[in-house]
């Protein structure tokens, strides 16, 4: 019981955010770079933006999913070492927005991926986009204190452990 | 009695638990630092040990690519190096746990294997990007190790000694004649210590805008963490061993002046890493090869023109 405390402490203290742009407009991206910068100061929650999947606890995804990047998504998804989460930031990762229904659009992200939460906004305000993460880590330390190490994406998925991407 | 005792030294105070403390401090401090330079809060003090733990309860991922042995062990042999390297770094007047005349020579081999580790790490990950990162961190290892050597062999000259604690003790003898030679030296231990631990600016080897995370691309979970508490003991050794042989704190305040170098040594490392950019790869070469080279050297002639 005490581990998953502490676990549970670490993982809401430590989220690391990797940024995923699946076919949006660019204005959810400039918000959400806007909110690492050091107005808003997100390292004092221990959030850091990384490069790699492979680093990230958080895939923040912006714009509706095209038929072009489904499978890239996926991929980066299946890269990320479990347990994972997902925030879907702005309309269109909601719903599709304003691409709803188009030809080349599947719509949101949740079409494709299970998203934890969606931040509504066209685009969404940085104060929003922390909030959503916040969201996030309460979900990220409930999990962690029910399942302990495993995590729910890993649950979830029946322990997707060591399959290689 | 001695084996516990002994045990202790290694696994406990001048040793193991004390490097890869002082390490998280440190990092800590420089992200503070950091972010005080950028006018924000920063992370709280229990940040750095947080994240080893969230990185030791993740999952374990072996991308097909990657050589299964390569990629298990090198974290291992990453971590054990830089530790072995801190058994010859004494802290203050507090003997080092291994010391005899010539270990600043094992001080600087374990720590040019740690590149070579890291090179490595990179290498047999199976990524691009790890590949790439990996040929950067050897270019950039060319590039600093020379006046990182000369640097610090300035200072072995100027006390005629090759043992850590000699040079220690006489950090200050002939205090107004060694003075410049002893900034020139500092300077440039300075710089080339910035690119042995792949700081800014010296950071294209995991530069993130450009290759993802580098040699480390590919590492998760308690792989990551290693790795990370790796980097933050060679963090503790490098600005270690510049404390002891460069400022005259430790010889004389023991334990205490050896941890107030530490923080002045990487308050001038932030600094440093918060106000210059990213130099590309061939830029550090020419840097240090056309400028700082020939400044550690000209130190080196002046030490001896000054000993006599």
């Amino acid at each position: 019981m005490m581990l998953e405390k502490i676990i549970a402490l670490s993982r809401k203290s430590s989220p690391w955010v990797c940024h995923f742009n699946s076919g949006g407009c660019n204005a959810c991206d400039i918000e959400v770079m806007a909110t690492l910068t050091p107005r808003f100061d997100v390292e004092r929650f221990g959030i850091q933006l990384k490069g790699s999947p492979r680093h990230a606890d958080i895939l923040v995804c912006t714009g509706p999913v095209t038929k072009q990047i489904r499978e890239r998504l996926l991929r980066v998804y299946h890269q990320m070492p479990t347990p994972k989460y997902i925030a879907a930031v702005g309309s269109c990762a909601l719903s599709g927005g304003v691409f709803y229904d188009c030809y080349n659009v599947l719509g949101g992200i949740d079409r494709v991926l299970p998203v934890d939460v969606y931040v509504p906004g066209c685009p969404p305000r940085p104060d929003a986009i922390i909030a959503g993460i916040v969201k996030v880590l309460q979900k990220m330390e409930a999990d962690a204190l029910e399942l302990g190490d495993q995590g729910r994406a890993s649950a979830a998925e029946g322990g997707n452990s060591r399959v290689s991407h | 009695m001695a084996i516990i005792d002994d045990l202790f030294k290694i696994l406990v105070f001048p040793g193991f638990l004390f490097v890869v403390n002082l390490g998280l401090f440190l990092e800590w401090l420089d992200r503070k630092i950091y972010a005080r330079l950028q006018n924000r809060v920063g992370p709280p003090w229990y940040q750095p040990w947080l994240d080893i733990l969230k990185l030791l309860s993740k999952e374990d991922v072996i991308p097909e690519g990657a050589s299964r042995f390569m990629f298990t062990w090198l974290p291992v042999f990453y971590l054990a190096v830089t530790v072995t390297a801190s058994l010859c770094i004494p802290v203050g007047t507090y003997a080092a746990i291994y010391s005899f005349p010539g270990d600043l020579i094992v001080v600087l081999f374990l720590l040019t294997l740690a590149t070579i580790i890291l090179f490595l790490l990179g290498w047999y990950s199976g990524s691009p990007f790890g590949r790439v990162g990996a040929v950067r961190a050897v270019t950039q290892f060319l590039a600093y190790e020379v006046p990182l050597v000369a640097a610090l062999l300035t200072q072995a000259l100027l006390a005629d000694s090759w043992s850590i604690s000699l040079v220690m003790a006489r950090t200050t003898v002939g205090f107004p004649r060694f003075v410049v030679v002893h900034l020139t030296a500092l300077a440039v231990a300075l710089i080339s210590l910035q690119g042995k631990l792949l700081r800014v600016p010296f950071d294209a080897p995991e530069a993130e805008t450009e290759i993802v995370a580098g040699p480390f691309t590919e590492y998760t979970g308690r792989r990551l963490a290693f790795i990370r508490l790796a980097e933050r003991t060679e963090m503790a050794v490098g600005v270690g061993l510049v404390s002891d042989l460069f400022l005259p704190f430790p010889a004389r305040l023991g334990v205490l002046g050896f941890v107030i170098s530490a923080i002045l040594v990487t308050f001038v490392l932030s600094v440093l890493r918060a106000s210059v950019a990213r130099f590309r790869i061939e830029d550090t070469t020419v840097l240090a090869w056309k400028y700082i080279l020939p400044f550690s050297a000209l130190g080196m002639v002046l030490a001896i023109i000054v000993r006599g």
